[in-house]
């Protein structure tokens, strides 16, 4: 009750319906020193005193409606309200009437007994009016045009795609789907050597013997001891001159007869077996 | 003071005194009885509380304020029926003067 009181005055206050001169004519000072605290006293006194004026808006501010409606008598607040009504209703009104209930058109909701889906409150909860009008109109939603959706792939154009696509690119796309690709791809086997057969190695090598192919050395045939000749003691002769020290061995070891002598001037096979010689020597 | 604010005040204390269980929608409708509502409230929310009623099969002084809730009450109803109900749910709580 007192919240409704509370709200009744609070709003009537608000709404400028009623004055807070209202409100200390049924709320008096007497009758708030009787049932106010001492606390709110304490602070209407502090109020009132630093205040320039002290009128009943301030003691109504101060104290406050819901401390007024809480330790104020139902009574006064009542009597507050039933007078603010009154004049509101121009007097014609008398501020209680006791309610005759006389028998009710309409089935109450306690005697219908609930109804299944909309349960009854229970007692002492508050009832909250809910309202029931008409739903409002269906919200039509436009439909969203959907964004242009992008290719999918590289060669698969996108459905909504309006670009001109002319015959030559079409031809183009479709030997590039058919051609091999560019770089084709070493097939995976020969990419790796095999640990135990060493081909790889194998084939590394004559790889490389074809590169630098190596003649086959000559089997030397064994040499059958010639005479050498004559000119060929006369170079020995110059490693003795430098070997032996005596200087009468050489003379008995190179002595010469007279039918091994060549006439150097009338031989011409001379002449060329020297040169020979002399073009060994060089080497 | 203007019937508007009048109006919201008495929408105010209808709503506080059904919030607040000081009287139930079986007394409001003890005076806003079905002559009165008839009398004054407009024909489209007649034919709300009508249609909210046919929906849930029967007629309950709930699903009347539901309809007709208390700002409707206070626009369309006299504000000395609204206060007749205000009034005799003071003297059972015993704090009428009178």
């Amino acid at each position: 009750m007192k919240a409704f009181f509370v709200a009744a005055l609070q709003s009537a206050l608000d709404l400028g319906i009623g004055t807070p001169e209202d409100v200390l004519k049924h709320a008096t000072p007497d009758l708030l020193a009787e049932h106010l605290p001492r606390p709110l006293w304490a602070r209407l006194l502090t109020a009132c005193v630093g205040a320039p004026k002290v009128d009943a808006q301030l003691v109504v501010e101060t104290v406050g409606v819901s401390n007024l409606c809480e330790y104020t008598p139902a009574t006064a607040i009542w009597a507050c309200i039933a007078e603010i009504a009154a004049r509101t209703l121009g007097g014609a009104v008398p501020i209680a009437r006791p309610v005759v209930t006389g028998p009710k058109a309409l089935t109450s909701s306690s005697a219908a007994g609930p109804v299944a889906g909309h349960p009854t409150p229970a007692k002492g909860t508050p009832v909250k009016p809910l309202s029931i009008g008409s739903p409002p109109p269906m919200e039509t939603k436009p439909t969203p045009t959907p964004p242009p959706a992008k290719a999918v792939g590289t060669n698969i154009p996108a459905p909504g795609a309006s670009v001109p696509i002319g015959i030559e690119d079409v031809v183009a796309e479709l030997d590039a789907e058919s051609s091999p690709p560019a770089r084709a791809r070493t097939p995976t086997g020969q990419r790796f050597r095999q640990t135990n057969t060493n081909i790889g190695r194998l084939a590394q090598a004559n790889q490389q013997q074809q590169r630098r192919p190596q003649a086959q050395a000559a089997v030397a045939p064994p040499e059958v001891p010639q005479a050498r000749p004559r000119r060929g003691e006369t170079e020995i002769e110059v490693e003795i001159e430098t070997d032996v020290k005596s200087s009468d061995d050489w003379r008995t070891a190179l002595a010469v007869e007279d039918e091994q002598l060549v006439d150097w001037s009338s031989s011409e096979e001379t002449m060329t077996t020297t040169e020979g010689d002399a073009h060994s020597r060089k080497r | 003071m203007s019937q508007d604010q009048r109006q919201a005040w008495f929408a105010r204390m209808m709503e506080s005194g059904l919030e607040h269980s000081i009287f139930k929608p079986s007394d409001v409708l003890a005076h806003a009885t079905p002559d009165v509502l008839a009398s004054h409230l407009p024909a489209d929310l007649l034919s709300k509380v009508l249609t909210a009623s046919l929906a849930a099969g029967s007629m309950t002084p709930e699903r009347v304020l539901e309809t007709v809730t208390p700002e409707l009450l206070a626009k369309h109803l006299p504000h000395d029926v609204l206060w007749a109900c205000i009034a005799a749910a003071a003297a059972r709580a015993g704090v009428s003067t009178s």
